[in-house]
């Protein structure tokens, strides 16, 4: 009989888990019949068994066929046939070509070929053998579905329970960036909002003595794949930003690039001798292209003035009184990428600051979620009409209503992105 | 050339490449898990395709309404192939970029195109 307690006890790896259910736990003790016996002794058997569901029937050891209570019982029914079949052999009304398998094959494998031969061996069961193909008893289809969607569950669990843990690492490692901003800004907002617990999108914020630095980063991907990239740049950029070239964003970006390139190997390929160059400039199947939209910032908080450099990141600010949202447009080149060539040179924009002046980053999640009822992009023109209109509330009433905009215009639609916001008050 | 369709999923575009008229049109939205296994038999074909080609007029119908970050990028080297096409065969391709009266997203993206591509015809139109 299948052991149901299996189902509980398990604290395994997933690799441990598919290892440890195979067609095997799924044994069934069912005593078989020889084809000696006549269908009398099995009208006998299944009407003193109530449960049998299926009957192997074996020759020297090897399954030969399957019996199925209501076929058989239905055929016997029939007028005539008990005088006709009693003292026939049990072969006469068997299934010939029941599904046999081996006691070690997976319960994936098991389930895809129960599934490929068709809804019948679901209800009748399978046969299952040892590795000389010798009968060890029946399975059915109720257990295997069983152990299947309890594979699934215990799958399931161990994934997100290694993604949650996955994102209190990845909010740990944004812990200094908060207090640092805590104590340079007053009123301010932080918005981030993975789309899948962990992601792509980070913030960065280191304080020095003169001013502040400032990055709102989109790495490529999503998801875990995406948290590990968030992991690297800010460890790299950790090591590059140093006192003396805080005030130069855009010749941090440069050396992200170079640094990202060099050590993700993301170089443009080169044509080696005889082999056509592939002609497109992202890279085929296997080799990484990742990097990041972002902008620095370098706030200098004793002379008021902020040095900006975007990698297809704008920012935009709203001066106090003032009636439009203005923006600085950034390079529209990604950091680290292949096509991004090593020498490139993002550029510095100044921007002097005002008292009250109000100053928001955000990544593309929000701007390019499609949603509405025209289910288009909610756009540039949306967000800074929401802070036009909101800018003179406190930020973090800023952020409640951006956000509360942004989820109304997603309504049903799936997020597209990980979505993060910035906003500071002078 | 066999003509190229592709039916749309939620996360990959409806891609119908009508070589035998030199009608290429591509809609719907594209952010695949993994867009460079999605879009490189794609690009292949169409490279095939233009390489057959002796300056013939090709219309390209770009209809996407949202595309991730590694899509972009495809998408770059997509408009790469047409440019080098054009650019071989002055006037030849002509890129109709639909876009909703609303969407300055597709709009300012399809502005980069035409700055990006200038032998590529770029044709802005508003879907009603």
């Amino acid at each position: 009989m299948f052991d149901q307690s299996l189902l509980t006890k398990s604290k395994a790896g997933l690799s441990e888990i598919e290892a440890e259910y195979i067609a095997g736990s799924l044994i069934k003790i069912c005593p078989p019949v020889s084809p000696q016996q006549t269908n009398f002794e099995i009208s006998k058997l299944l009407a003193e068994q109530r449960d049998l569901v299926s009957i192997a029937v074996i020759e020297n050891n090897k399954p030969i066929g399957l019996i199925n209570r209501n076929y058989f019982m239905e055929v016997m029914a029939k007028p005539y046939h008990h005088d006709l079949f009693d003292r026939k052999s049990c072969t006469t009304f068997m299934e010939k070509l029941p599904l046999i398998v081996d006691q070690n094959m997976s319960i994936q494998t098991l389930s895809f070929k129960v599934l490929d031969s068709g809804s019948k061996t679901l209800q009748d069961g399978f046969i299952i053998t040892n590795e000389e193909g010798q009968y060890l008893g029946l399975g059915t289809g109720e257990d295997l579905v069983r152990v299947v969607s309890f594979l699934q569950a215990e799958k399931n669990r161990l994934i997100s329970e290694s993604i949650n843990y996955a994102s209190v690492i990845q909010k740990s490692f944004l812990r200094s960036s908060r207090e640092d901003m805590s104590t340079v800004m007053t009123d301010y907002f932080m918005h981030w909002e993975p789309r899948d617990k962990v992601g792509g999108d980070y913030y960065f914020c280191k304080k020095f003595d003169d001013g502040f630095f400032l990055a709102l980063i989109d790495c490529t991907g999503h998801g875990v794949p995406g948290a590990f990239m968030t992991l690297i740049m800010a460890s790299f950029l950790d090591q590059i930003l140093l006192e003396d070239n805080r005030h130069d964003p855009a010749d941090l970006l440069a050396l992200m690039n170079k640094k990202v390139k060099t050590s993700l190997g993301q170089v443009a390929p080169v044509a080696v001798a005889g082999e056509e160059l592939d002609s497109f400039n992202f890279t085929p199947v296997g080799q990484s292209d990742d990097g990041m939209d972002t902008a620095f910032c370098w706030i200098n908080t004793q002379e008021n003035f902020l040095i900006y450099a975007g990698a297809k990141t704008p920012l935009f600010y709203l001066p106090e009184g003032g009636e439009e949202v203005l923006t600085l447009e950034p390079n529209r080149k990604g950091v680290g990428y292949i096509d991004s060539p090593m020498d490139y040179e993002w550029k510095n924009q100044r921007l002097e600051l005002t008292k009250g002046m109000c100053v928001y980053l955000t990544t593309d999640g929000i701007i390019d979620q499609i949603g509405g009822p025209k289910k288009i992009a909610f756009g540039k023109k949306r967000f800074t009409t929401i802070i036009k209109e909101n800018y003179q509330k406190p930020m973090l009433e800023q952020e409640d209503i951006i956000m509360q905009a942004y989820y109304e215009y997603q309504g049903k639609q799936r997020r597209r992105d990980d979505v993060s916001a910035l906003g500071f008050r002078i | 050339m066999t003509d190229l369709y592709m039916a749309g999923s939620a996360d990959t575009p409806e891609i119908d490449f009508k070589f035998s008229s030199n009608t290429l049109e591509m809609s719907g939205e594209a952010y695949p898990e993994n867009g460079v296994e999605f879009f490189l038999p794609v690009l292949k074909q169409l490279q095939a395709y233009l390489k057959t080609l002796a300056g013939d007029s090709v219309e390209f119908n770009f209809k996407l309404t949202y595309f991730n970050s590694v899509s972009t990028k495809i998408l770059y080297s997509l408009f790469e192939l047409l440019n080098e096409y054009a650019k071989a065969n002055p006037d030849s391709v002509k890129l109709n970029w639909f876009h909703d009266e609303d969407d300055d997203t597709i709009l300012s993206f399809g502005l980069d195109i035409q700055e990006d591509f200038p032998w590529i015809d770029f044709n802005a139109i508003v879907v009603a």
